[in-house]
Formats: structure tokens, C-alpha cells, sequence
């Protein structure tokens, strides 16, 4: 990370943990919303 | 409430103020003070955050909401699990390379010190007025439903934290948050429980479920597309929760120092991270389980009967105005509307027990007779809010914010009434320490410290920190005060007062952060613009002339200052070149 403030190139400085990268826990973060969202849209048709 | 509900109440609120002050022991220097030493690992991180995120108001009216409107406010939250992934890429690296306390210290490294102070400012603002609401929300509720002085439970509500948190503050905000959540979790949850073993036995929570869902309370996802295409005017949907979510949610968690404050108390950058990633996959799942209550109550007054209006306080304002003879009338007329639809859904069970059986089908004739009764109840509802309204009479039609405690109150066990009130206050202190800690976190560091040319040693400003987290204190007791009129959807007023800054300050980040080429002045001034924009924009929603929901302020807000600081740098690279 530049001190200007620009996005940090490597990110996977620090220690990542149960994964290899830090990329992976943030498609386990958006693929469970997709997942809720789905069921939750199965919720709202199957009451309705 | 009981004296069990008492002793509960007290000994509750007593117990995390003795262990705030117990845990809160920290070195005597800003670092201690603001950032625990950076010492607090991931899980303390969510929690904080969590606890920070989650006021009173959330409890109360979330519940209240799902049973008027139904569960779309989830939708809300929908952007919240995308901003923390952005946030753990871009914002918390810097903000922990640059050791920064507080969010706006790198705005100065970054452009310059008016945009740094301009920002703050806001902040500032902002976060000192909707804490005051904060204050006053719960406040208003319970002074209203229990009966107590409005002075005094804002005192209560928003100035016994100020103990603990003046003395150890946010180690000592962080530890209470972890105990106040435990809590507060631990309560709602035996309140939902409590809702399902109150129904008739034969109704499970399946049935509750489509019970709900016929009455268009779960309606979790919805599109917002009506006839005339996408209404901009509706507040909650997929789009304007994902797109004004996002939005909303990075610049709470980007640039807000309540919650920046929070997790550069983490040991480490991984520790940051994985506590903001953790919060992306619980809060929507948690916020459905609160409205999932709201549902819970519904069905429950399906089968027991609902009060007129469940703001007790305003049928008496009625008792005692030109409408008293009419109410007394519209009572009666209710009851016996009430007890005919319960009789038409429940029957005794056979072979004269004590217990109730649903009907499992109801007969034709039965279920028009039912949907009668309930046009007729809506009916008299609407009547009482008309009311309500009449400028004579003065009162608050809106009853949403009620009904989750009067339900608490009416049909909970003693003891547990006492655990429900102190899950409030303890929502409220949660969010509100971390609050104070915040602002007097930006008030010495961004202002005092920045523009004092007297060096202070490490005690005189460990002491003048916690002066400022008094002040802070004793301003939002004030506020809340002043508020007590503001009255209807506190929920709302709280989100509404932060769309008006939110988005021109994450707009200002957002250039800090991709915008290498833009420069402090342009940043400066469009923000200035935008901000005036925003505000005139609120004022023209508020009147009806346009219809824009309040989280597209956000949108507005955050692209404006990234549009027009391109811009204006253009325009000024040009004139130089000239």
C-alpha cells in the first residue's frame, strides 16, 4: 500500500486464515448472500 | 413491571456497568484509549461492530416493522456483504499501514487539511444529532408504554454508559458490546420462543409461516417494479438494497468513525478483515431472524386479540379529547368484531378440555365471514389513526414501534418483561459508547490535537479524551431531549439523517482511494456542492415534488463527488495550462 492512499497490490500480506488467499473468503461472502437471496426468494413464492 | 422485573433490569444494567469498568483498564495514552493498544482479536471485532450497528431501535422496530410492511426490510442489508468485501481490499489496509486513529487523518496525508477537517466536521454533526436520536427512540417507547419520565429515561438510556465508557473507553466499549450481545441475543431468542409456545397447540411454525406469508408478511424479496415500471420512491427492494445498500453500508463501515474506530482496535490487519468479513455473513441472517419475529407476533394475533391502535398512550391522548364518546362506542364494537373473528378461526377442544383447536379448514361461509371481520377491523383502526391526526387532538398515528413491546408486556412471564426492557437499554448503550468513544476520538485527534499548538503529554491527553467522551454524553442526552417531538418512524429518521452525509463523505474517500490524479481543492469544493445537492434534493423528496428514496441519496451523493471532482480538476488543469 502506497502512503497516497492507492489500493493495496498484494493484500495477502498478513496471515489468511482456513484459506489460501483472502480472494476466497470473499467469494465465500458473496456466493452465501447469492444463496440467501435465492432462498429467500424460494421463501417468498412457496408462502405467498 | 413486577419487582422480579425490576431486580432483572437492574441488576442487569448494574452488571455490565461494574464489568465495563472492571475490563476497561488500559494504558493512560490515546492508544489505550481510543484502540485497546490494538490488542482485540476477531471475534471481540464482530461483535463490536455488530453491537456498534445495532441500537435499540433495531430491536424495537424491526419486529414492528415486519408486522405492518412484512419482511422486505431485509433487503436493506443486502448491500452490506459486498461493502465488506470492498472494504477489506481497499479501506482497512490503508487505514492500518497509516496507524491512523481515526478515519479522516488519512484525507489530510491524502489531499489536504480542509478536506480532512470539512469531513470530520460532518462526521461529527451527523453522528452527535442521529445519536441523540438514538437516545430518544427507545426513550420515547418506553417512558410511553411503562409510564416513566421522558427525562430521566433519556438519562438513563443515554447517560449511565457514559460511566464506563468516560473510564475505559473502547476497551471498555469493546467488552460490554461482547456481554451486551450475549445477552441481547440470548433474550430475543426466548421471545420467539415464547410467541410460538403461546399459540393454540395445533398451530406449528409451519403454519405460522403460511399464516404470514397469505398476509403478504414475508414478501423478503421484492422488485420494486410495479404497472409504471421501477418505483424510485420505494424504499425497500432487491435493487435500491444491493445498489443504496452497498453504498450506505461502505461508507458507515469506511468512513464512519463508530465503526472504523472498532476494528483498528484488531491486533492485526487479518484480525480487521476477518472480523468485517464475518459481520457480511451474519447481519443478514440475524436481521431476518428479528423480522422473522415481527411475523411470529402477527400470527400470534391471529388467534388472541390485537389492540386498536398498540400505542396505549395515545388511546388515552383520545380518552381525554372531543373523541372520548366515540372511542368508547368504537371499543366496544371492536371487541366484539375481535372476538367473533377469533371464535370463527378457534374452536374449543372436543371432549371439553381446556385447551383450543384451529379449524384446519375453515368453511367457505366461515372465511368470507372472516375477511369481513377483518375489513371491518382495519376500519376501525383507520379510524382511530384519523383521529389521531386531528390537529386538536395531536397524537402519533404511528403505531409500528409499539407493538413488539406491548406484545412483551401483555403476555410475557414476569422476570422475562424485566430481561426484554434491559435488552433495550443494553442495544442502545452498545451502540451509543461506541458512539461517544468515536467522537471523542475525531473531536481531540482531528481538532484539538491538530490545530493546538500546546504539546500535551500522554495523561493530559488520556484526561482530555475523557472530558470530550463526557461532553459528547451529556451533548446526545441533550439532543435526545430536544427530540422527544420528532415522533413518527425513528428508524427511518436515523437512516434518512445519515443518507444526508453518508454519500458525499464516501464519495470524498472514494476519490481518496481511485482518483489519484484529483487534488484536495476539487475534492473540496464538489463536496461542498454535492452536499448543498443532497440536502436540496431531501427537501424537494420530503415536499412530494420528487420521488426518490432516501438510500439513492447515497448513490447520489458518493458518484456526485467522484463526477464533479473529476470535473472541476479537468477545468482547473486547463486553466493552469492556459
Amino acid at each position: 500500500m502506497q502512503m497516497d492512499g492507492s489500493p493495496e497490490r498484494n493484500d495477502d500480506l498478513d496471515q489468511v486464515p482456513l484459506f489460501k488467499k483472502w480472494s476466497y473468503w470473499y467469494v465465500l461472502v458473496i456466493g452465501f448472500l447469492l444463496i440467501l437471496i435465492a432462498f429467500f426468494y424460494f421463501l417468498t413464492k412457496h408462502f405467498s | 413491571m413486577s419487582s422480579p422485573d425490576w431486580i432483572v433490569l437492574v441488576v442487569t444494567l448494574l452488571g455490565i456497568i461494574v464489568y465495563g469498568l472492571y475490563k476497561g483498564r488500559t494504558s493512560r495514552d490515546l492508544d489505550g484509549y481510543f484502540l485497546s493498544n490494538r490488542t482485540v482479536p476477531w471475534y471481540m471485532v464482530l461483535l463490536s461492530i455488530m453491537g456498534t450497528q445495532a441500537s435499540a431501535v433495531t430491536f424495537l422496530s424491526a419486529p414492528g416493522q415486519a408486522y405492518t410492511d412484512g419482511m422486505r426490510f431485509v433487503q436493506y442489508y443486502f448491500g452490506l456483504p459486498l461493502a465488506m468485501v470492498v472494504l477489506c481490499i481497499t479501506f482497512v489496509p490503508v487505514f492500518h499501514r497509516l496507524k491512523v486513529y481515526t478515519a479522516y487523518e488519512f484525507l489530510e496525508q491524502r489531499f489536504d487539511l480542509r478536506t480532512r477537517s470539512l469531513t470530520s466536521f460532518l462526521f461529527l454533526l451527523q453522528r452527535g444529532l442521529s445519536t441523540g436520536i438514538s437516545i430518544s427512540a427507545p426513550s420515547i417507547i418506553l417512558s410511553s408504554i411503562l409510564g416513566w419520565d421522558i427525562i430521566w429515561t433519556n438519562i438513563f438510556m443515554g447517560g449511565l454508559l457514559i460511566i464506563y465508557t468516560v473510564t475505559g473507553g473502547a476497551k471498555a466499549v469493546a467488552y460490554t458490546q461482547q456481554l451486551q450481545l450475549i445477552i441481547i441475543f440470548g433474550g430475543m431468542c426466548i421471545a420467539g420462543y415464547m410467541v410460538i409456545h403461546r399459540l393454540p397447540p395445533t398451530v406449528g411454525f409451519s403454519e405460522v409461516l403460511h399464516i404470514g406469508g397469505k398476509a403478504g408478511k414475508l414478501n423478503i424479496i421484492t422488485t420494486g417494479v410495479g404497472q409504471k415500471g421501477f418505483d424510485w420512491n420505494d424504499k425497500y427492494n432487491l435493487l435500491s438494497g444491493v445498489i443504496g445498500g452497498f453504498f450506505l453500508a461502505l461508507s458507515y463501515f469506511g468512513t464512519d468513525q463508530s465503526q472504523v474506530g472498532r476494528y483498528l482496535t484488531a491486533r492485526s490487519l487479518s484480525e480487521s478483515r476477518l472480523g468485517l468479513l464475518m459481520n457480511g455473513l451474519v447481519k443478514v441472517p440475524m436481521q431476518f431472524l428479528i423480522l422473522l419475529i415481527g411475523v411470529l407476533v402477527f400470527a400470534f394475533y391471529q388467534f388472541n386479540k390485537e389492540p386498536v391502535f398498540f400505542n396505549q398512550s395515545q388511546i388515552d391522548l383520545l380518552s381525554k379529547s372531543k373523541y372520548k364518546d366515540s372511542l368508547v362506542l368504537l371499543n366496544k364494537a371492536y371487541d366484539a368484531a375481535e372476538s367473533q373473528r377469533i371464535r370463527n378461526l378457534v374452536t374449543p377442544e372436543p371432549g371439553g378440555g381446556a385447551g383450543q383447536q384451529v379449524i384446519p379448514a375453515t368453511p367457505r361461509q366461515t372465511q368470507g365471514q372472516v375477511l369481513a371481520l377483518e375489513k371491518e377491523k382495519a376500519g376501525y383502526k383507520a379510524t382511530v389513526r384519523r383521529w389521531l391526526n386531528d390537529k386538536e387532538v395531536g397524537g402519533d398515528d404511528n403505531d409500528t414501534n409499539y407493538i413488539f413491546l406491548r406484545f412483551v408486556m401483555d403476555y410475557l412471564p414476569k422476570g422475562l418483561i424485566g430481561l426484554l426492557i434491559a435488552v433495550i437499554f443494553l442495544a442502545a448503550w452498545g451502540s451509543i459508547a461506541a458512539t461517544l468513544n468515536s467522537l471523542s476520538s475525531c473531536t481531540i485527534v482531528d481538532f484539538h490535537k491538530r490545530f493546538s499548538k500546546k504539546e500535551l503529554s500522554d495523561e493530559q491527553e488520556y484526561r482530555l479524551s475523557q472530558l470530550y467522551t463526557l461532553f459528547w454524553g451529556i451533548f446526545c442526552v441533550a439532543v435526545a431531549q430536544l427530540a422527544y417531538n420528532l415522533g413518527n418512524s425513528l428508524i427511518e429518521a436515523v437512516n434518512v439523517l445519515g443518507s444526508l452525509f453518508y454519500g458525499v463523505i464516501l464519495g470524498i474517500f472514494l476519490v481518496a482511494f481511485y482518483r489519484k490524479k484529483v487534488g484536495g481543492t476539487a475534492v473540496f469544493i464538489s463536496a461542498v456542492i454535492v452536499e448543498i445537492a443532497v440536502v436540496v434534493l431531501t427537501i424537494l423528496s420530503r415536499k412530494g415534488i420528487i420521488h426518490l428514496s432516501f438510500l439513492w441519496f447515497n448513490v447520489v451523493g458518493a458518484i456526485g463527488v467522484v463526477l464533479l471532482s473529476e470535473g472541476i480538476q479537468w477545468l482547473r488543469s486547463k486553466f493552469t495550462e492556459n
